[in-house]
């Protein structure tokens, strides 16, 4: 995937491209506003990392407003060290598509980056989510684990439908909170883990394959193999 | 010192303003006396006047005019006169008799009453005469001398002078007193406030048993003390907490690093490692991001965001959210509903924070086999969150405390994970909102309550 990253901090611009690099993205990295806004509006990107302090006349928001103004639909992620809800609610009506507080693990950069791309490529209205034998009716809201029924509590549906919709794909505990529960803060809690534990129990009962996979640092991951 | 001079110029000021009063005051009271004293001085002399002419008309009315002489001549020669003058003369004003030796011309030429300074023996005197006429055209002239009363006027105004004397020196003195006084307490506090600035935060000034003007300042700068310190207390308390709470993750990064320069590992054992430390900062920074919000809801400044929300429905989420972790502890959880659907205005992440601190804080000390309820209830106008649980509670002297920032009871302290600003973001948040966080016993464990009184005016 092509991925823009307008960032003017050296160190934290070294981390990400190289981390990006190493994921397999292609990355243009400019650093400051003027920079970004000309290549953002010139080339085609399936991502834009976005900075919101920027050297060059225009800030980050300024630039994602003037995209979204010229009809540029490239989903954006935009980086900052302003934290509070009120700069991250500023963030996302400028028009960008997530926010992502510094200072920010690489894991978890990655992990939205690619739920960003993701997002533009599966349609939304698919009524039936499978992996490996695990298999998802989302009219009906039954779950079946081969030729048996797992049932589930409303919470643990949305939980799995989620990971299940980002399969093969690293979600974070970050991103369950924000999109399962609707949380948008950090608990300083394990609870999600212990969530994930209970939905496994469900879905992985003895003899059959673990379909929730832990990665360290990061999350969790859906994956058939 | 500034503080000095001012004192003593305003004390003195207020000294001889004192001593003017009481001269003033001093004058009101003579003036009257003096002119009552004036005015029946007056006129018993001229009544005296009046019955010594009707006395003489009436010896002569029974003696004839050689009668009268002959009286008068008596009377002098006798000194029954005293200070008196008599004078008695026929038409032409030659003397018949009396203590004058001849007619004094000062006198006008017609009867009546006169103050006059007449020559008498020798000297001028100050007299009030009369002067009348006999029925043969003789004349008479009654008079007293107006000066023989003089010393007790002179000795009425040395008293008066004496009296605003002994005033003025009674006033200056009484003055300089109370300037001593005042001083003196002043320096005393002054000197007491200038030692506890300078060290000594727990010292307080002297209050006396009489309760007066400057015990009363004291007890009000010593209550500002007492806030003071409360405060230099508490934020050396928060850094001596951050310092620890920080120091701990930071040593344990620090050894692990350092191990691993020693030891050099490779593979998973160095990815292992590694991981471990990026845990270890992300202590740290969970810390300082506490700190922050905790900042930010201080300052207020989400108000902005504030939305309609229905606080049983909050509640059961969090509690929904937290009821694997509680099982897990062999804990259980339940939700009771008694908020009879009412809602309230508020930043709704917040005041779910709030609520998971509450249920966190529960499930961190709950033995297993405990209970916790968490209940969204209606008290009249208020809405209630409430976590209760049946654990060991917090101690009544502790509970004022465990809302301070960094505190963390004894018990909790290097023995339960946590950083110490749980309860204060959650009183932090419930102040926010327009309510507060009440601590009370469960019998036994904790209830914790946020409080929302003035939902009706907060709601949209």
């Amino acid at each position: 995937m092509k991925v823009l990253l307008v960032e003017d901090n050296e160190r934290v611009s070294r981390f990400v491209v190289k981390g990006l690099r190493e994921a397999g993205h292609t990355i243009d990295h400019v650093e400051n506003g003027r920079d970004g806004l000309f290549y953002a509006a010139s080339e085609s990107y399936d991502a834009i990392i976005m900075d919101r302090m920027l050297p060059g006349q225009i800030d980050g928001l300024g630039i994602i407003e003037t995209l979204r103004q010229q009809g540029n639909r490239t989903p954006i992620l935009v980086l900052s060290a302003l934290s509070s809800v009120d700069e991250r609610i500023k963030g996302l009506r400028a028009g960008g598509d997530d926010y992502l507080t510094k200072p920010f693990a690489f894991g978890e950069l990655l992990a939205r980056l690619d739920a960003l791309i993701r997002r533009t490529q599966v349609e939304a209205d698919t009524t039936q989510l499978a992996v490996g034998d695990l298999n998802m009716d989302l009219r009906s809201r039954k779950v079946t684990r081969g030729a048996r029924s797992v049932v589930l509590q409303p919470r643990e549906f949305q939980l799995l439908e989620y990971l299940m919709r980002h399969v093969g794909q690293v979600v974070t505990r970050t991103m369950l909170l924000e999109n399962v529960w609707d949380y948008h803060f950090d608990p300083q809690t394990n609870i999600v883990d212990v969530h994930i534990s209970n939905l496994r129990q469900k879905i992985e009962i003895q003899g059959e394959k673990p379909l929730v996979k832990t990665v360290r640092g990061a999350g969790y991951m859906m994956t058939a193999e | 010192m500034m503080l000095t001079k001012v004192t003593r110029s305003s004390a003195l000021t207020l000294a001889i303003g004192y001593v003017a009063l009481g001269v003033v005051a001093l004058a009101l009271f003579a003036a009257p006396l003096w002119y009552a004293w004036q005015v029946t001085i007056e006129d018993g002399r001229i009544e005296m006047i009046h019955d010594d002419v009707q006395r003489f008309v009436e010896v002569y009315d029974r003696r004839g005019e050689s009668g009268l002489a002959e009286f008068i001549a008596q009377r002098v020669s006798l000194q029954i006169a005293g200070d008196r003058l008599l004078f008695m003369a026929d038409r032409q004003l030659h003397p018949l008799a009396g203590n004058l030796p001849a007619w004094p011309s000062a006198v006008p030429n017609a009867p009546g009453l006169y103050t006059l300074t007449l020559d008498v023996g020798g000297r001028p005197t100050r007299t009030l005469v009369q002067r009348a006429l006999l029925p043969n055209g003789d004349t008479l002239l009654v008079g007293r001398d107006l000066t023989h009363l003089a010393p007790i006027e002179n000795r009425f105004w040395v008293g008066l002078a004496i009296s605003t004397a002994l005033l003025c020196g009674l006033g200056l003195l009484g003055g300089w007193l109370v300037r001593r006084t005042v001083l003196s307490e002043i320096d005393t506090i002054s000197r007491s406030v200038t030692n506890i600035v300078h060290g000594d935060l727990s010292h307080r000034l002297p209050v006396s048993e009489r309760g007066g003007e400057f015990d009363s300042l004291s007890i009000t700068i010593n209550r500002m003390f007492d806030q003071i310190e409360q405060l230099v207390h508490g934020v050396r308390n928060v850094s001596n907490s951050i310092a620890h709470d920080l120091r701990t993750p930071l040593a344990e990064l620090r050894s692990r690093l350092e191990e691993m320069v020693v030891t050099r590992p490779t593979g998973e054992e160095l990815h292992e490692g590694m991981a471990d430390a990026v845990e270890d900062v992300d202590r740290v920074i969970g810390i300082f991001n506490a700190l922050l919000r905790l900042a930010e809801i201080d300052a207020g400044a989400q108000r902005s965001g504030f939305v309609e929300v229905n606080p049983a429905e909050l509640a059961s989420r969090a509690a929904e959210f937290y009821r694997p972790a509680a099982e897990l502890k062999g804990i259980s959880l339940d939700f009771r509903d008694g908020a009879e659907g009412a809602v309230l205005a508020g930043d709704p992440l917040l005041l779910s924070q709030a609520v998971f601190n509450l249920i966190d804080n529960a499930v961190k000390f709950t033995p297993a086999n405990g209970h916790i309820r968490v209940e969204a209830v209606r008290e009249g106008e208020a809405v209630e969150l409430r976590v209760g649980d049946d654990g060991p509670g917090i101690p009544d002297d502790e509970k004022q405390r465990v809302v301070e920032r960094f505190y963390r009871g004894d018990r909790s302290r290097g023995s339960t994970p946590g950083v110490g600003l749980g309860l204060t973001l959650v009183s932090a948040i419930a102040s926010l909102h327009g309510g507060r966080l009440d601590l009370a016993d469960n019998h036994p464990g904790l209830l914790a309550r946020m409080v929302f009184d003035d939902r009706v005016q907060a709601a949209l």
